[in-house]
């Protein structure tokens, strides 16, 4: 059942480096809010309760609830619809996501040894790829928060792997990583849109030598 | 005592919000006196004294410490001065988030765990973004934006480096110790790629190469005060993390690799901070290069090892200091002028005569020149270099260093006595108490360059041996 979640999750990175409308970033970082917190469902059991519950509401209403209901609400803001302003073709970040996991199941098997669950670190790492890829290659502002976000979920995913053995200071992490997307978010929703008239990154490129 | 020391910061933080606006001054005060207060108490009790599951009153913590307790109650007092003009509202905030940063960065300075170092580093990341956001003008939106978006991102892969570590130690825990007793048998390649994620993420924090930009980025939209903590203290906290996971990896067999690893990110910090040095025309954003080859020159010392961990210990010293009084006295500058723009100001040395024998003797000091504590380090060092047969690298830092000192003397001669773009604000008093304070901090460098107290020279040396 988790390799199927996995997999699943896998798909979704994919589908996010091909997607063009703003909307299914949305709806695919809810999703994998939803994976993450099934995944925390069989995972984690073994943990003390109150850890448990800890990291099940943590990523219930921060990463399958309110995060996406936020980037919802900046689309709807920002009327910004589309990745690009004219239809562009979506092969290279086809090919590029296609690289990014052809190199992080390589570095996994290279890596790979008893200590570590393989498939959560691999998973991690082609999330950390994507989200740096969605991050260097797209302008608009919107799909470097949602590159963010793939990264956040990525590391939330490997802590995983080893969060039966140290569940505080895990959660204690993962909260604080939450709450700087939240506020990135926010700052995003009532700051940058009102400030800067634009969500194209080119726009923030004042402060320079 | 720790815990303590967070629940009151964080109750000073909760009383800030509520006292009257002439009341926030005497209650920072308070705080501050308390942080010298805990440094005092720590050096009393003496080093190595656990402060509770996660926290360690360890040799280098308490180095940083007493440098941030120095330092910043005279960044504040500054900060009092260069923020007369803002709103009671946003001063107090101001003085809230210092409290708390300060707060943040003493927790990574005393943290033993490494999983509590990154909490709190994090934790660092939201309380200086309000600091650069502090005017609420365009460019310090976008400042802070960047500040966030890439220090999380940084943190983030930093984290995936503390998880392998995690990994690698499994049910044995993350206190430093644990991982050091662990990393001798611990599979080479994860300790080879935790290392390296967790150098490129805290590499925001100790504002070296690759993610030096956003520190950069963050002293030029700060106040003044607030960048003469952000590119010292702050600083700090991110070499102490990366010091401490630098110790965990010398009990394993790739400590070779990291050390090689470190020399290039070094050179290269060294190489980014002489080339836009030069380039740059804003008196932050120049110090701030500044920060970024001198902790170049810190990540080479690490790099060397045996005595260039002295040296980058004592580097790091010295650059608070100087850096710092620098910093302040930029504030001045700019109190004078109303201006940053290099190419606007000059004939300072008619203005304000103290604050341009500040500014001259604070440059000297960040050059090398004798009696500097850095001239100290960067021998040794580039001895280190010479000692090991590096001659490449000895001649790429004596290369850049030159283009350093260049760029640097070239843009203070100038603002000291050429004659200005820009006529000085008439009223404005030259406040000589403020440049003095200044140069206490610069003149506490310079007597570390002539004189060693034994107790500083013993605490160095045993965070160096290990």
């Amino acid at each position: 059942m988790t390799l199927s979640l996995i997999l699943l999750y896998v798909v979704t990175l994919v589908y996010l480096s091909i997607t063009e409308r703003f909307r299914n970033y949305a709806n695919l970082i809810a999703l994998q809010g939803w994976i993450l917190l099934a995944v925390a469902l069989l995972r984690l059991h073994s943990i003390h309760l109150f850890d448990l519950l800890f990291v099940l509401i943590e990523t219930l209403v921060f990463k399958a609830l309110v995060v996406p209901m936020i980037l919802r609400r900046i689309i709807r803001k920002t009327k910004i619809n589309r990745v690009y302003n004219s239809g562009e073709s979506q092969f290279n970040s086809l090919a590029g996501s296609v690289a990014a996991l052809i190199a992080s199941i390589g570095i996994t098997y290279y890596i790979a040894d008893t200590s570590m669950n393989v498939i959560f670190f691999g998973v991690a790492l082609y999330a950390l790829l994507s989200g740096l890829i969605l991050i260097t290659t797209r302008r608009r502002i919107f799909s470097h928060l949602v590159g963010f976000l793939v990264i956040e979920n990525g590391v939330f995913l490997f802590s995983m792997a080893i969060g039966a053995e140290m569940p505080s200071l895990i959660n204690i992490a993962i909260l604080l990583d939450i709450l700087i997307s939240v506020l990135m978010l926010g700052m995003f929703i009532t700051r940058i849109g009102d400030r800067l008239h634009s969500d194209d990154s080119e726009r923030l490129t004042t402060i320079k030598d | 005592m720790m815990i303590a020391y967070i629940l009151f910061s964080f109750a000073v933080a909760a009383a800030l919000q509520f006292v009257p606006a002439r009341a926030v001054r005497p209650v920072a005060a308070l705080f501050y006196a308390a942080q010298a207060a805990l440094a005092v108490w720590i050096c009393c009790r003496g080093f190595g004294q656990p402060s509770s599951s996660f926290f360690l009153f360890d040799a280098a913590g308490t180095l940083m410490f007493l440098l941030m307790a120095l330092v910043s109650p005279v960044a504040y007092y500054h900060a009092c001065d260069y923020l007369e003009q803002d709103a009671p509202r946003d001063f107090r905030l101001f003085t809230q988030l210092l409290v708390l940063l300060c707060t943040a960065i003493a927790a990574v300075y005393f943290a033993s765990n490494i999983a509590v170092t990154w909490i709190f580093l994090e934790a660092t990341t939201l309380c200086a973004a309000g600091l650069v956001y502090h005017r609420h003008a365009d460019g310090n939106l976008e400042a802070t934006w960047k500040y966030i978006f890439v220090c999380s991102t940084g943190i983030a892969m930093a984290y995936l480096g503390v998880l392998l570590l995690c990994g690698m130690s499994g049910e044995e825990g993350l206190s430093y110790q644990r991982l050091a007793e662990t990393a001798s048998r611990a599979n080479p390649l994860y300790l080879k790629v935790a290392f390296l994620l967790i150098l490129a993420g805290y590499s925001c924090k100790m504002e070296i190469f690759p993610l030096y930009t956003i520190g950069v980025d963050a002293n030029y939209s700060a106040p003044a005060p607030a960048s003469a903590l952000l590119s010292t203290v702050l600083v700090n906290a991110g070499f102490l993390s990366i010091f401490r996971v630098y110790k965990v990896m010398a009990s394993s067999e790739v400590f070779p690799w990291v050390c090689n690893v470190l020399i290039v990110t070094g050179v290269l910090s060294l190489l980014v901070g002489a080339l836009f040095l030069r380039r740059t025309n804003h008196c932050k954003r120049f110090l701030s290069y500044s920060t970024v080859e001198n902790m170049g020159i810190v990540a080479i010392g690490l790099g060397i090892g045996g005595a260039g961990v002295w040296a980058a210990l004592f580097h790091v010293v010295g650059h608070t200091l100087i850096k710092s009084g620098l910093f302040l006295q930029i504030a001045r500058v700019r109190k004078s002028y109303g201006s940053y723009r290099i190419n606007r100001l000059g004939d300072y040395m008619n203005i304000s005569r103290t604050g341009a024998v500040t500014m001259i003797v604070g440059t000297l000091l960040l050059l090398a020149f004798p009696p500097s504590p850095l001239f100290l380090s960067e021998v040794k060092i580039l001895g280190g270099t010479i000692g090991q047969g590096k001659w490449w690298l000895t001649a790429v830092m004596l290369l850049l260093l030159c283009i350093v000192i260049y760029g640097v003397w070239d843009k203070v001669l100038k603002l000291c006595y050429r004659p200005a773009a820009v006529r000085p604000a008439a009223a404005q008093s030259p406040r000589r108490l403020l440049s003095l304070s200044a140069l206490f901090l610069l003149l506490c460098a310079i007597a570390l360059g002539v004189w060693q107290p034994a107790p500083l020279a013993d605490l160095i040396h045993g965070i160096a041996t290990f």
